[in-house]
């Protein structure tokens, strides 16, 4: 698990400026904390930041295929390395490292792209091919691990991990982009190939593009989850999630795992203990506010499944004061503070000398375990039997107060909003929750934006079967490419582990995981209005009771309270005051005038009003970071480099 | 209209201003326009709203009251606290 970077330009020329590329390894220094590379060639350099987990001693990067030969940099895992790497063997390769990059780079350079099929694992990468000056990047099959580009006009590309490596660089100055803002207050993220800043793009999950000499001469996807029906086996789950689970926890490291005492995280810990020979470390966030807080749940597990078990308790204060550091590691604007109890938690798995931990992300998008899926299935029976489906809606969203779930607007609001013949009908609710935070644009930037463009993006670019899957499916889909993507496994997942150089692994992302839920019979999903009830029968042997028969419990935190009141930070008011909102040119003053007296006066209980001062904050937060200050603060790494591979014509005539 | 209706129609359109229309921008709320329909309340805005008649006109209200009939614009909810102040 690292931070990769680069730069490349369409002509061979001199080398790019040292200084930058040490720049650009000191903006991502965070992901990659135990050491840094990089190489350097005329017109090309690549940068790599380590977080040492395969070869501890010997895989520096960048690898080189050889002198003069291809070079790659790698962020991520490859958890079949050892069958790949035994399969090239046994075709009379031979490896200088144990390291999975390698073993990769060997297969680019044997089957080209094609190779990543036989890829397990979450990654990115570049693969550069000095010959025809051809650069690849590629990102794993649901986009676990980032990697983002821009395209100059000169023809040069710049990339990183992060968008703070590519405006290290100094060859590109960061600036909004106001429709990939638009994208975080509609579907709670930016939608790849799109990110929150003019001129960067990400590559899209599961995709791949090829730069050459100056143009993107192929971009496409080389795996994208689909509902077709292949007819293969459905296989055994058990078997399946045992190997996921074995193959992530392979690491020349101790491996640990995140608990949050619902069932999914408790699944994974329960294999997790079961594959491996010493006592599990497991890591929980615990809330001050029993509204939110899941210790007894997670003590449960921890207790009877015999972890090391570690808690951080997330109280106002400390949400608050994270809070800034959190929105400039996510890198955009956000409209819950829900990443910022994982960021601590972070801390605190590093501070145990734990750098990966086995986590539960993915389970409910592929085992239909949200809300959202319930409300599918409910809407649908209104349009039989209104009287049933009425009832039913109490049982939505059982975390928020019981006085909330009844009455006639929640009836409206669930049963009414949104098209029943558009094809994002199922996420059209969550929609237009998230949308009190476009109340608050200023007029002309509402109007620059205009209505629904990230809605219309997405209608326009959905797959060509979207038609022919259930509702079900449909939501499905919607869900991993809206949610877990941009929002889920980015701001609250990556960027907050990596921030403290701890890595996420995904035994429920695995794509034969995925590929075996979509062959079940829906009723092994979702059963009426029991969420995933395959993952509750493979549960059964392996978890308290309790835990199994559990109600899915969103994982939240308090949102308005810590920025107000005592205790809370001088900047909270400060960053939304008239002075700071005209800078942004983003807020409209009045109406957020309005929100604060709401929030002072402790009124503001609502979700929308949550998700809108969350959301306000962030992205003056967020403004405040990327754009008022230039180059000087990013400054180059002082470290001395682990690898520097001296690739240039200078040095070859030398 | 009685002096009476006019009060509760001023207070309510008041706090629905300073609590909800600010943050919907264009939105010229008439008495007789339904709340729900404009998605201006949300569900907990709705208790908001229900808890704000109960306190500001002493009233106990049932659960089988808080409807959209009763608490859908602002002439329903000055018809309903009227009449539950008559009874």
């Amino acid at each position: 698990m690292c931070g990769i970077a680069g730069i490349v330009r369409p002509r061979a020329g001199p080398p790019p400026d040292e200084q930058a590329l040490l720049r650009m390894a000191a903006a991502i220094r965070h992901r990659g904390p135990d050491g840094f590379g990089y190489s350097l060639e005329d017109g090309a350099g690549l940068v790599n930041t380590r977080l040492s987990i395969f070869d501890l001693p010997g895989g520096w990067q960048p690898i080189e295929d050889g002198p003069g030969g291809s070079i790659i940099v790698y962020n991520g895992e490859v958890y079949n390395h050892y069958e790949l790497r035994r399969d090239l063997e046994s075709r009379g390769e031979s490896f200088r490292t144990t390291t999975d990059t390698e073993v990769v780079l060997r297969l680019l350079e044997r089957e080209g792209t094609a190779a990543l099929d036989r890829l397990n694992g979450q990654f990115a990468l570049a693969w550069w091919q000095p010959g025809p000056r051809r650069l690849t990047l590629v990102r794993d099959r649901f986009g676990v691990r980032p990697l983002h580009y821009a395209l100059l006009d000169n023809g040069t590309l710049v990339f990183g991990s992060e968008a703070k490596a590519i405006f290290a660089s100094g060859e590109l100055d960061a600036a909004p982009d106001l429709r990939g803002v638009d994208d975080v207050f509609t579907l709670w993220g930016p939608r790849p190939p799109r990110t929150v800043f003019r001129g960067v793009s990400q590559v899209p999950q599961g995709g791949f593009l090829v730069w050459e000499a100056g143009r993107i001469v192929e971009e496409r996807t080389w795996w994208t989850p689909s509902f077709d029906a292949d007819g293969g086996p459905e296989g055994d789950l058990e078997e399946l999630m045992r190997d996921s689970v074995r193959l992530r926890l392979r690491a020349d490291v101790p491996v640990g795992a995140y608990l949050s005492g619902g069932l999914d995280s408790s699944l994974i810990v329960a294999l997790a203990q079961q594959e491996t020979d010493h006592q599990l470390r497991t890591f929980s966030v615990a809330f001050q506010d029993p509204n939110y807080d899941e210790r007894s749940h997670q003590e449960e597990v921890a207790r009877a499944l015999g972890t090391d078990h570690h808690v951080v308790e997330a109280g106002p204060s400390e949400i608050a004061n994270a809070f800034p550091d959190v929105v400039r590691h996510a890198e955009q604007p956000l409209i819950r503070t829900a990443p910022v109890p994982l960021f601590l938690l972070s801390t605190e798995v590093r501070a145990n000398d734990i750098v990966v931990v086995a986590t539960g992300e993915g389970a409910d998008e592929l085992f239909w375990g949200y809300d959202l899926f319930k409300e599918v299935v409910v809407r649908e029976l209104h349009q039989r039997d209104p009287e049933a489906a009425r009832e039913l809606l109490e049982e939505l969203y059982g975390y928020l107060p019981a006085s909330a779930r009844r009455g006639p607007a929640w009836d409206r609001f669930l049963l009414e909003t949104g098209d029943p013949d558009d094809p994002l009908t199922s996420h059209m609710t969550r929609v237009e929750a998230t949308a009190a935070v476009k109340a608050f644009y200023r007029p002309e930037v509402a109007a620059e934006l205009g209505e629904e463009q990230s809605l219309n993006r997405l209608r326009a670019g959905l797959p060509a079967s979207f038609g022919d899957w259930s509702s079900l499916e449909r939501a499905s889909w919607l869900e991993i490419n809206t949610l877990l993507e941009p929002y889920l496994l980015a701001a609250q997942g990556d960027r907050v582990a990596m921030a403290h150089g701890v890595e996420g692994r995904y035994p429920f992302l695995d794509h034969r995981v995925f590929e075996h839920a979509v062959r079940l019979p829906a009723e092994r999903k979702l059963a009426g209005m029991e969420e995933k009830a395959a993952l509750r029968a493979l549960a059964a042997d392996l978890l308290p009771a309790e835990i199994v028969s559990r109600s899915k419990q969103p994982y939240r935190a308090p949102e308005v309270a810590p920025f107000f009141g005592e205790g809370a930070p001088d900047w909270v008011e400060e960053s939304l005051s008239s002075e700071a909102l005209a800078e942004t040119g983003i807020w409209d003053d009045a109406r957020v005038a309005g929100l604060l007296r709401r929030c002072r006066a402790g009124k503001a209980t609502g979700f929308r009003e949550g998700m809108a001062l969350i959301g306000i904050l962030s992205t003056q937060l967020w403004h405040r970071a990327f754009f008022r200050s230039g180059l000087g603060s990013y400054p180059a790494e002082t470290d001395e480099p682990r690898m520097r591979l001296d690739r240039t014509e200078a040095k070859e005539i030398a | 209209m009685t002096e009476a209706a006019t009060d509760i129609r001023t207070d309510m359109r008041s706090f629905l201003e300073e609590n909800f229309l600010y943050m919907h921008p264009g939105v010229e709320l008439k008495d007789g326009d339904d709340f729900l329909a404009l998605g201006i309340i949300d569900s907990l805005g709705f208790v908001e709203l229900v808890e704000e008649v109960q306190s500001r006109f002493e009233l106990t209200i049932d659960d089988i009251e808080i409807t959209e009939e009763n608490f859908g614009s602002i002439d329903a909810i000055a018809q309903f606290v009227a009449a539950k102040q008559a009874s």
